[in-house]
């Protein structure tokens, strides 16, 4: 009984990043799989990223964000690394939001989310385009992007309850 | 003015390289080794090919684990649609019995002629390359993102599967092998969009590089002289001139959309395919 205790303990406490590998690792895209919805598909990874490293940093660290990257390269099939600086660009401009915000608000951490994603994006496009030979679909790219965006506000109610739930409990 | 500009430079300083609480590695540290790690992997040295492929070995048998419950999702999916839609493919199919059997008349008639213009002209039975060292293979990762098009099969170089070679699924071209690792191996498709193929058109002879756009009904034909008019329901071949693929092989279909548009779409659904057949003596090479 307590094993168990412990495993639900360690899942809970570890969600964002079990959560982080499961999607790197699984190819999840969002809604890509499901043929009539696929044109909202959006990118998970990128918001555990901003919320957990803006929120609550000590639950995500971030040789966890690298790790998830390079797994995440392998599965998609890219230079390895590419998607580790994006995840870490999106952490470093996360943790400057944080250190440059005097009073959290979740509107202004959506806008913020605006630019962060844009630098994150960027530094993805000119390794891909000056260090490989890969093209990409830029309207797919550019419509998983938004929604990611706009989906965030959904995540953020998810995690900030999920997130509030576990600090009571192991208060 | 001053005192803004330091505000500034301490935030992102901090936000570089202060540790968290329960942080190992700074932030400086973790971009430079990914920088690294992109240098490496680009200059190709043998190290890095050969930890690249253990990599990609390991993390897609687990990746495999990891995306079940996606595929039990979709096959769920896939299995609720077709229960909605058994009664209409009922219907279809029994008329497409009634051809087959018809068709199939015909072509035991054609057999058995063929049989007997063998035996007058002492010919012995003809050598059939998709049948030989087809290795069947078993698809573990279905890659469909923005960035790539491609699956995983569990079949790598221990199998005998090298760089390049052929892909079929139901008797039809999906795509080619661009990455062997020991136990695994990526296949690109040909809805991709860095997949070119050369092909040529049915009953003209003109040569043209058939390219991916991401669907399976989308392909695209490049390369194609002016005044050629796309005409409906012709077969695209390979033409085999990138000394790769065979010639002769069936690719994609040409077909008019809803709006009244040319379009080619592939025989084969790239996305569908569970079993694969590799073959090595598909080449030319």
């Amino acid at each position: 009984m307590n094993i168990l205790k412990l495993i639900k303990e360690f899942f809970l406490n570890h969600l964002a990043v079990l959560a982080l590998y499961f999607i790197s690792f699984s190819t999840f895209e969002g809604l890509n799989s499901i043929q009539e919805v696929a044109i909202f598909s959006f990118n998970l990874q990128m918001i555990i990223v901003y919320f957990y490293v803006l929120k609550f940093p000590s639950h995500l660290g971030n040789g966890h964000i690298f790790l998830a990257g390079i797994f995440n390269d392998v599965v998609i099939g890219i230079p390895l690394g590419v998607s580790s600086l994006s995840y870490l660009v999106l952490s470093f401009f996360t943790n400057y939001i944080r250190n440059a915000t005097l009073r959290s608000r979740m509107s202004a951490e959506w806008i913020t989310f605006i630019p962060a994603l844009f630098f994150s994006n960027l530094i993805y496009f000119i390794i891909i385009n000056n260090f490989t030979h890969l093209s990409f679909f830029y309207v797919e790219l550019l419509q998983n992007t938004f929604f990611t965006f706009l989906f965030f506000p959904i995540f953020y109610y998810i995690f900030n309850y999920h997130q509030t739930r576990v600090l009571k409990d192991n208060a | 003015m001053a005192d803004n500009r330091d505000d500034f430079i301490i935030a992102l300083r901090y936000a570089l390289l202060k540790k968290g609480a329960k942080q190992k590695f700074s932030l400086f540290f973790l971009i430079s080794f990914s920088v690294l790690i992109i240098f490496l992997d680009k200059i190709s040295l043998p190290i890095t090919t050969f930890t690249r492929s253990v990599l990609n070995d390991i993390v897609y048998q687990i990746s495999f684990v990891a995306s079940t419950p996606g595929k039990v999702f979709n096959y769920l999916n896939d299995e609720k649609s077709e229960h909605f839609n058994i009664v209409n493919t009922n219907i279809i199919l029994k008329e497409e019995i009634k051809a087959l059997k018809s068709e199939r008349y015909d072509a035991l008639f054609l057999m058995t002629e063929n049989t007997i213009l063998k035996q007058a002209l002492k010919l012995g039975s003809a050598k059939n390359l998709g049948d030989e060292a087809s290795i069947r293979a078993r698809v573990a990762l279905d890659h469909n993102s923005p960035y790539s098009k491609s699956l995983s099969i569990n079949k790598g170089k221990k199998d005998g599967i090298i760089k390049g070679m052929t892909v079929f699924s139901q008797s039809y071209l999906i795509g080619t092998i661009i990455e062997a690792n020991y136990f695994t191996a990526r296949v690109l498709l040909i809805t991709d969009l860095n997949s070119k193929i050369p092909v040529v058109l049915q009953d003209t002879g003109v040569n043209a590089i058939l390219a991916g756009a991401g669907k399976k009904t989308d392909l695209t034909l490049e390369y194609l002289p002016d005044d050629i008019e796309l005409l409906p329901n012709k077969i695209i071949y390979t033409s085999g001139k990138d000394g790769f693929l065979s010639s002769g092989l069936p690719v994609a279909e040409t077909y008019l959309n809803k709006k009244n548009e040319f379009k080619i779409k592939s025989l084969a659904d790239p996305q569908q395919a569970s079993i694969v057949h590799i073959t090595r003596g598909q080449f030319n090479k």
